[in-house]
């Protein structure tokens, strides 16, 4: 039963609506244009149109199928004011070649009721919400459709009448849903969007009255929102430790770099130098109109004070922590580390990466009685050792085409394996080594283990796993 | 004999080029750092160590010698670790006697980009030892490493090593103020295991003092009782004395070398 999903004014027009069997509406206007329609490609293109409004606000929710949420508290000052936001914005819009409906209230259950019932562009004064969703349907509070139903035959068709209902018996009557799509409309209870990115109060936003694309534009630019951040941050007395820069193209799409702090900064100037080997893989496309810049993970940060001469320990301080951001940023956060010690038996699992700068844990350092090779293979490589003594180190041992003579030698040292790592049916006695420190007759010292227990018969397997110095 | 002292004084002073008196790291072996200039290694410059045979791959001798002689210039402020293949195993680090919550490693990508990041790491504040394993420092690039130690104070460390093997053949050229050479020696006989580790080095070129070759031993490492040793004794002590060059008891001044 194929049924039509929607249709234009045209076909509205002519008497079509949406949910019609396709056959009847075939037969009623013979030559309409029938698409098949692709739900999955729509809540593409609403996902990309929520990205595209990023430019406008950094929090941007999108209301399946059809509509989408746009938080603009504290960024309309940017256009002069609401109305001129909005209009840029359905300016924009059209230009697109959407055809839509909007409205601006001060919660989102009021949006949208008046977005889909209301006039269309009524912006509802702050606080002034209830007279405009008076004469508005019940459907306008995203109920069920029983529910709405319910109240049509009621008779209770204006919102205006159900406000002035008292709540108990509301509620006894149509249960809890309303009253709590009654109380977020007028913002009595609040309602949490799922943003598509986590939305943060520090945003700053450049617009160009050309697109950009050349790279030293993209610096400056980068130079001049930093700055213009970094201001606002530090008049709050807070740093951030992440920042995204967005570029947002002509054609809708956004190129985002982003840098990590180890501290939480706020100097423009270092952090526009952090991003600047990052401009260069920013492609402009046809042009950059719009720059955000947005910082998150902010903390509380203390003024600073610069000494006239600074303590060993403040100089340190600022000259470390910029280095490790520099190499943290340029190479890879995990190409910067720091060796910490891992409680485990197993040498190759007994060295952790931590951040260089972050404070030290209380776990046990390594334990100096057991000797540990200054270079260890990440995978032992295999020997032909002799050793003909079982539980005696090998007396000579060839590595790589060389010869080796063993002239003195330390251990055995035994590792057994993690048992309470896999499952227990994997578990043997077999899975040890035997590590021995031997020094051959140039003085090079190994360090080589026997895997598995000595078997009569069976020639045993002899790897090396790192050298000492 | 005072105006003896400060026209030696002056003379060092012509030679350093104006850049002003540096520190010294004595090794506490009159042997080795009487042919050092300043008696001891000269802080604020870099130096290069070298290996043979498997060393030249593998460099463990090399780096343990440099981590042995940095000790405890490590201990002062920060050091850092520059490698080109992360097979650096902190454990046998500590183990020498190399403080390593003081350490952070970079892995770098290649050659150039683990110069850079040895420039950067000297230029800052903070670093005391810079340690990079690279495979040839040019002219060039020695100098801007020679600039970049001189504008903190920070000493760097060159250890030559081909991580991924290849053939030989190396610029002779450098600008570094010292190159020593790194061998493994047998360690002498202990009544339980092996003994202290043990290396040959020659000092094969230094800027301002003379040649030699010792045999080092690092009398503390694997040595439980010694872990975090505060009175500062140096980590290597002279085991012999090798070669051929015995010194005239008066010493006659040697402007260059």
């Amino acid at each position: 039963m194929r049924r039509l999903a929607a249709v234009d004014a045209q076909a509205a027009a002519q008497g079509l609506f949406a949910g019609q069997k396709a056959a009847d509406a075939a037969a009623l206007v013979p030559e309409l244009d029938v698409a098949e329609a692709e739900p999955e490609a729509d809540a593409l293109a609403l996902t990309a149109l929520v990205d595209w409004c990023v430019r406008f606000s950094p929090a941007v929710a999108a209301d399946a199928p059809d509509g989408l949420f746009l938080d603009i508290e504290g960024v309309d000052h940017l256009w002069g004011g609401e109305a001129a936001m909005a209009a840029d914005f359905a300016a924009r819009l059209a230009a697109n070649g959407l055809l839509f409906r909007w409205a601006i209230a001060d919660t989102p259950g009021a949006a949208w009721a008046l977005a889909h019932f209301g006039p269309n562009g009524a912006i509802a004064p702050p606080g002034m919400s209830e007279p405009l969703l008076g004469p508005l349907p019940p459907a306008a509070l995203r109920l069920q459709a029983e529910t709405a139903a319910q109240l049509g035959r009621l008779g209770l068709t204006r919102l205006g009448q159900l406000l002035a209902l008292p709540r108990g018996p509301l509620a006894r009557r149509f249960g809890k849903e309303v009253l709590i799509r009654l109380d977020q409309a007028l913002g009595r209870t609040g309602e949490a969007l799922a943003s598509r990115r986590p939305p943060t109060p520090w945003f700053a936003r450049l617009a160009f009255a050309e697109p950009i694309s050349a790279p030293e534009d993209l610096a400056r630019v980068s130079a001049d929102i930093t700055e213009k951040l970094c201001a606002r941050l530090e008049a709050a007395g807070c740093g951030a430790r992440r920042f995204e820069l967005s570029f947002h193209r002509l054609d809708g799409r956004a190129e985002t770099v982003g840098v990590g702090l180890s501290r939480a900064g706020r100097e423009a100037a270092r952090i526009a130098r952090l991003f600047a080997p990052k401009l260069d893989y920013v492609d402009p496309g046809f042009g950059i109109e719009v720059a955000t810049l947005a910082a998150s993970d902010v903390e509380r940060l203390g003024e600073r004070q610069t000494a006239l001469d600074a303590a060993a320990e403040a100089a340190a301080e600022a000259g470390l922590v910029p280095l490790i951001d520099r190499l943290a940023n340029r190479l890879g956060e995990e190409r910067v580390w720091r060796a910490v010690p891992v409680e485990s038996h197993v040498p190759e699992r007994a060295v952790g990466r931590a951040a260089p700068l972050a404070p030290a844990s209380g776990a046990r350092p390594w334990s100096p009685e057991r000797p540990r090779p200054l270079r260890l293979f990440r995978r032992p490589e295999p020997i032909e050792a002799m050793a003909p003594i079982p539980d005696d180190p090998p007396v000579q041992f060839r590595w790589r085409g060389r010869l080796h003579r063993v002239r003195a030698a330390e251990g055995p040292e035994r590792i057994a394996e993690e048992w309470w790592r896999g499952a227990i049916e994997d578990v043997s006695v077999a899975h040890v080594r035997d590590y021995y420190r031997v020094e051959d007759q140039d003085g090079a010292r190994f360090w080589v283990f026997r895997a598995g227990l000595y078997e009569a018969g069976t020639p045993a397997k002899w790897w090396l796993h790192g050298l000492f110095g | 004999m005072s105006d003896f002292r400060a026209l030696r004084a002056k003379i060092a002073a012509i030679e350093a080029g104006g850049r002003g008196a540096s520190e010294v790291l004595a090794f506490g072996a009159p042997a080795l750092d009487r042919l050092l200039p300043g008696g001891g290694l000269p802080l604020g410059r870099w130096h290069e160590l070298v290996g043979e045979g498997l060393e030249v791959e593998t460099a463990a001798a090399t780096a343990a010698f440099a981590a042995l002689a940095a000790a405890p210039l490590a201990r002062r402020g920060e050091a850092v670790w520059v490698l080109r293949r992360d097979d650096l195993f902190a454990p046998g680090l500590a183990g020498l006697g190399f403080p390593t919550d003081r350490l952070i490693q970079v892995c770098a990508r290649d050659e150039a980009e683990a110069f850079s990041v040895m420039e950067d790491a000297l230029s800052t504040v903070g670093v005391s030892a810079v340690f990079a394993e690279v495979d040839d420092v040019d002219l060039v690039a020695g100098r801007r490493l020679q600039l970049a130690c001189e504008r903190r104070g920070g000493t760097g460390f060159v250890i030559r090593r081909r991580p991924y093997g290849g053939g030989a053949g190396r610029a002779v050229g450098s600008a570094s103020a010292t190159r020593w050479r790194i061998a493994p020696e047998p360690s002498a006989p202990a009544d339980f295991g092996l003994g202290a580790p043990r290396w040959r080095v020659a000092l094969e070129r230094c800027r301002g003092g003379r040649t030699g070759a010792w045999i080092l031993e690092a009398c503390a490492a694997f040595d439980p009782l010694s872990a975090g040793d505060a009175d500062g004794a140096h980590p290597l002590r002279l085991v012999a004395e090798l070669g051929d060059r015995q010194l005239a008891p008066a010493q006659s001044l040697r402007l260059s070398a």
